[in-house]
């Protein structure tokens, strides 16, 4: 530990929020899909794409509670979360308490979502019925919600835009979500003391998003990669990249100014912030590389998802170890499998899409 | 004989309706009238630690995590000063709000406590609690800190912390009421702990440093 000024609670749990936590934080990138694909199929844009946005997204944002779920240090009263809900404030309980109206926000944004994606496909599964035997049949006729002919399918499709519409206010309060919290409702001078940290976790989540879906699209389709497909969101990755290496850059040198305190209570992040900025530009230069060579579309995603993995740790993790004086960074301890703990929510995410991807044709245009 | 016993039970009925909700608002009203509050001088303070002690006895605070506990300030002189701190069970606290299932509350009486069966141990509010006085209980799987040891006082004992201070140092009370803390705290220059959160702490420290507000 750095000799400096703490308190002794601090010093007795330095990570109270453990890495797990790190893994949910990049699950809501799911949440950022779901809002790209719903942009897309409202703009009738990146029709190929949408499919595999969706199941992706599914994928990521109905585990994105399992990384604060094993964070609980009492699991077994989380549906109190939903029971005894802190939304709204009383003499006894003021304010109201971000996590509570996030976990409301899961519910409402991933019933939509599966509405969403089950209209989405429902003439699909209609046809897939028709072929399919046994457990698959009665799956399909299921999902295929009754919609037997292109004329309901086509009020399905303005059935699912109005959905698509309701799904992006909670999606976007999932984007900017953990960022508010640490801002708003922790007292850590660091998280304090980061006014643009909102703005740069939503950057952030689309570079993520973009990222996952450039990742599984060139594992799926390898070397039959469609430049229209692509082409957008090497272009949205580009802006977030660039969005996100800009504004930690920008944060820093706020840093800088504002106070000599603030300058020395920083230092410890700042290796990694430098980092951030340097990977996250490389990204950027190269998805306009890949905007002519597309087979240069994977190193896109390896920088991107390193840079991202590092700006998350460093913000949860690192900032976490700052003391609330701000005059001791305190030692990291971690105990256990943590590596597997955080490891696990994102292998449960990647299940779940490759089940949907097994029912669903990740190949039909929208 | 039956249409008589019905008036009577009606008038019984209506009049105990009238007499419960003022019952309920005095009971209410005696609680908001006594806001619980400490004082504490750090120039009778030597950092004998029997109040860290006595309160670690007393609510079975578990090995490395405290309720409350003294800092030790080395002045320029050579000096030390020693400063005790605890929950300050603020006011307008900022551990209640980011709370998801209302464990953590306020009383009439001004006390911050947690319902242990609410907890789900998120953390939430030790990440936002300024003074650090918050922790998780290993033990139990909760949050946990300084109570004012309200079960003590539920008896009219004092908090173990005030009762083990061998110089006085520690001075408990309602600040709704004439007793010694009201008369020190209208009399006297007090301090409290970092003023700039707005969180309104309602521990009073008397000859503070200004080193030690961070």
């Amino acid at each position: 530990m750095l000799p400096g000024y703490y308190f002794p609670n601090e010093a007795a749990e330095p990570l109270l929020w453990h890495p797990v936590l790190f893994a949910y934080t990049l699950l809501i990138s799911g949440a950022d899909l779901l809002i790209l694909a719903s942009l897309a199929y409202l703009f009738g844009s990146l029709r190929r794409a949408i499919p595999l946005m969706t199941m992706l997204g599914i994928g990521f944002f109905a585990v994105v509670l399992l990384g604060p779920l094993a964070d609980l240090r009492s699991v077994h009263r989380a549906p109190l979360i939903l029971t005894s809900a802190h939304i709204a404030p009383t003499p006894t309980n003021p304010g109201l308490s971000l996590i509570a109206l996030q976990t409301y926000a899961w519910v409402i944004a991933l019933v939509l979502s599966i509405g969403f994606a089950v209209l989405m496909f429902s003439y699909y599964s209609h046809q897939a019925s028709l072929t399919a035997t046994g457990v698959r049949k009665t799956v399909y006729q299921l999902f295929s919600l009754g919609i037997i002919t292109p004329e309901k399918y086509r009020r399905a499709k303005l059935a699912a835009k109005a959905i698509a519409v309701a799904m992006l206010p909670p999606l976007t309060l999932w984007g900017i979500y953990p960022a508010s919290m640490l801002l708003t409702q922790t007292w850590n001078p660091v998280w304090r003391g980061w006014p643009l940290l909102p703005v740069i976790y939503f950057a952030d989540t689309f570079v993520v998003a973009t990222a996952v879906f450039i990742f599984v699209y060139y594992i799926w389709k390898l070397k039959a990669l469609e430049h229209d497909t692509l082409l957008p969101i090497l272009k949205i990755h580009a802006a977030g990249s660039f969005s996100v290496a800009a504004l930690t850059g920008l944060q820093v040198a706020f840093w800088w100014l504002s106070s000599p305190f603030m300058a020395e209570m920083v230092t410890p992040l700042l290796p990694l912030m430098y980092a951030v900025i340097g990977l996250l530009l490389l990204s950027f230069f190269l998805s306009l590389l890949s905007i002519r060579y597309l087979q240069a579309n994977i190193a896109v995603s390896l920088v991107a998802l390193a840079g991202t993995l590092t700006n998350k740790w460093n913000i949860l993790i690192n900032g976490q170890l700052i003391s609330k004086t701000g005059l001791a960074f305190l030692e990291l301890e971690l105990h256990g499998p943590w590596v597997l703990e955080t490891v696990a929510p994102v292998a449960a995410g990647i299940a779940l899409f490759i089940l949907l991807s097994i029912v669903f044709p990740l190949g039909e245009g929208a | 004989m039956s249409s008589h016993t019905r008036r009577e039970f009606l008038k019984m009925t209506s009049a105990s309706l009238l007499v419960l909700p003022l019952s309920l608002t005095s009971s209410a009203a005696e609680g908001a009238s006594k806001r619980y509050a400490m004082l504490i001088d750090v120039n009778k303070c030597f950092g004998c630690m029997a109040c860290v002690v006595a309160c670690a006895a007393e609510n079975n605070v578990p090995l490395g995590r405290f309720r409350t506990w003294i800092e030790r300030l080395e002045k320029t002189d050579g000096t030390n000063i020693f400063i005790p701190k605890q929950c300050n069970h603020c006011d307008d606290p900022p551990c209640i709000p980011p709370c998801p299932t209302r464990a953590t509350y306020k009383t009439a009486k001004g006390l911050v406590l947690i319902n242990d069966e609410l907890c789900i141990g998120c953390g939430a509010c030790v990440q936002n609690c300024p003074y650090g006085a918050r922790f998780m209980n290993p033990v139990k799987g909760v949050a946990d800190k300084c109570t004012f040891c309200d079960h003590r006082l539920a008896y009219g004992l004092l908090p173990a912390c005030v009762e083990a201070c061998p110089t006085g140092a520690r001075v408990f009370g309602s600040l709704a009421e004439e007793n010694e803390l009201t008369a020190i705290v209208r009399s006297k220059p007090t301090q409290v702990l970092k003023p700039h959160t707005w969180a309104k702490p309602q521990i009073y420290y008397l000859s503070l440093p200004d080193e030690v507000n961070r």
